[in-house]
């Protein structure tokens, strides 16, 4: 995203609306100005319809930077999932896909999430640690397709100083590996430069129990009162195994 | 993912907050969805949600309850926001019946959406947890920005957008019910809860 210099009015009402604050009045050249190192190419600013003039101009963007836009604007579909947004059906639709199963967890790690944004040398980092103890990184999740190693977690080098409001590390385990991962997390924590949101799904027990939230708890993590259920309504039900 | 996940908040501040949503997989029951996602909203719809939205095409305040409702595809995800764990009951009762097909994802505090599914004698299939926020979390604005900006799980509600209204609010200029509507139209995909949001921005400006 850039400013049109000769269409911008100097109104100030875009720079609100950037959560990277990227957007900044520069006093030294008394105009508005975009910080092209820190802008996501998210185009909230120009999706939100504040500009009077339409200074707010998109460019055609060249690999590395286009993952910039792929990843922090929800509006596009994203070329390596098929879906709107950043990140996979995951368990929204668990119900006819089975994709987690009863022995198994789903963790996501979303990087940069909430309003931070993340480089990927940090979803780098964070990727590595928990491969060392052995992850399986969804497949079709685009931060997977960055990577050169899915056993190591390693990505291409061409990406990593790139930055993005979220980004999503999402890897399923077999269910006792819950806290030994956990656990891991919590010793790259310290080293990332922004925040992450962690999530944990999974199937429940024929007795509609969870078996997973106490492992949660146990490795230190405090779970949350809100989550996400999958009803079950989904047809056809994939089958058990 | 997790779109509607990571709402940050209390069990008193999240009682008011339940997403219902319906999606199909891609690769099992996607193709020739779209006229379910219209049966969902004529269901949902007659609850009065605070907010409605689709991914592909927008919300009840960026582009109005019409033009979602007349534009679903294949790949849609359709959202209805309520504030009353009641009516979500009455609607999951409802969407039952219908039989769609469709996956439904519930969001909200899990004991009282477990109690809805309990109360129609729906087994859950799978649950999502949140485990919170981790990292530099000394780098976030104040909790009460967090739970606003958190409830568009896609990060179109800035911090700084939501401080910028605060003080607008404070001189007088707009209304915190105002703001609650124009934060809700950056949030495409209509999970953005306008009501809670207001609320929640009364509070920070005592007015």
């Amino acid at each position: 995203m850039y400013i049109n210099q000769e269409l911008c009015v100097q109104c100030h009402a875009c720079i609100p609306y950037c959560p990277m604050k990227a957007i900044e009045y520069k006093e030294e050249s008394k105009r508005v100005e975009i910080n092209i190192d820190e802008c996501v190419e998210c185009e909230i600013c120009g999706n939100a319809d504040v500009c009077p003039t339409g200074a707010l101009t998109m460019e055609e963007m060249k690999w590395p930077r286009i993952l910039r836009n792929q990843f922090s604007n929800p509006l596009i579909t994203h070329p390596d999932t098929g879906v709107p947004g950043r990140g996979t059906e995951e368990m929204k639709t668990n119900d006819v896909t089975g994709r987690f199963k009863r022995g198994m967890v789903g963790i996501a790690i979303e990087m940069g999430r909430p309003g931070t944004g993340t480089r990927f040398y940090d979803v780098e980092k964070v990727a590595m640690a928990v491969a060392k103890v052995g992850v399986h990184f969804e497949p079709h999740n685009p931060v997977t397709k960055l990577m050169t190693d899915n056993t190591t977690g390693k990505m291409k080098d061409d990406v990593l100083n790139e930055k993005a409001l979220s980004a999503i590390v999402e890897f399923d385990i077999p269910i006792e590996k819950t806290k030994t991962v956990l656990e891991q997390l919590k010793t790259v924590t310290p080293l990332i430069n922004t925040v992450f949101s962690l999530d944990l799904a999974c199937r429940l027990n024929e007795d509609g129990s969870n078996p997973a939230v106490c492992l949660a708890e146990e490795a230190g993590y405090k779970v949350s009162v809100n989550g996400k259920t999958n009803v079950g309504l989904g047809r056809p039900l994939a089958k058990e195994e | 993912m997790t779109h509607t996940l990571h709402r940050k908040g209390d069990k008193e501040g999240l009682s008011n907050d339940y997403i219902v949503f319906a999606i199909s997989a891609q690769t099992v029951n996607a193709k020739g969805s779209a006229p379910k996602f219209k049966e969902f909203g004529d269901i949902v719809l007659k609850y009065n949600p605070v907010n409605y939205g689709d991914m592909k095409t927008g919300n009840a305040y960026n582009v109005g309850v019409d033009k979602v409702h007349e534009s679903y595809k294949d790949n849609s995800i359709v959202h209805a926001v309520f504030t009353e764990e009641d009516i979500v009951a009455k609607v999951l009762k409802e969407l039952r019946e219908a039989d769609l097909g469709l996956s439904i994802v519930l969001s909200g505090i899990v004991e009282h959406t477990s109690e809805c599914c309990h109360k129609i004698s729906i087994e859950p299939h799978t649950i999502e947890y949140s485990l919170g926020i981790h990292g530099k979390t000394d780098s976030l604005p104040e909790d009460n920005v967090v739970e606003i900006s958190t409830m568009c799980g896609h990060g179109m509600v800035s911090f700084s957008l939501i401080e910028h209204f605060c003080e607008e609010i404070e001189k007088g200029r707009i209304t915190a019910d105002e703001v609650a509507r124009k934060l809700a139209k950056q949030c495409h995909c209509g999970v953005f809860n306008p009501t809670r949001a207001a609320e929640i921005l009364r509070l920070m400006t005592d007015m």
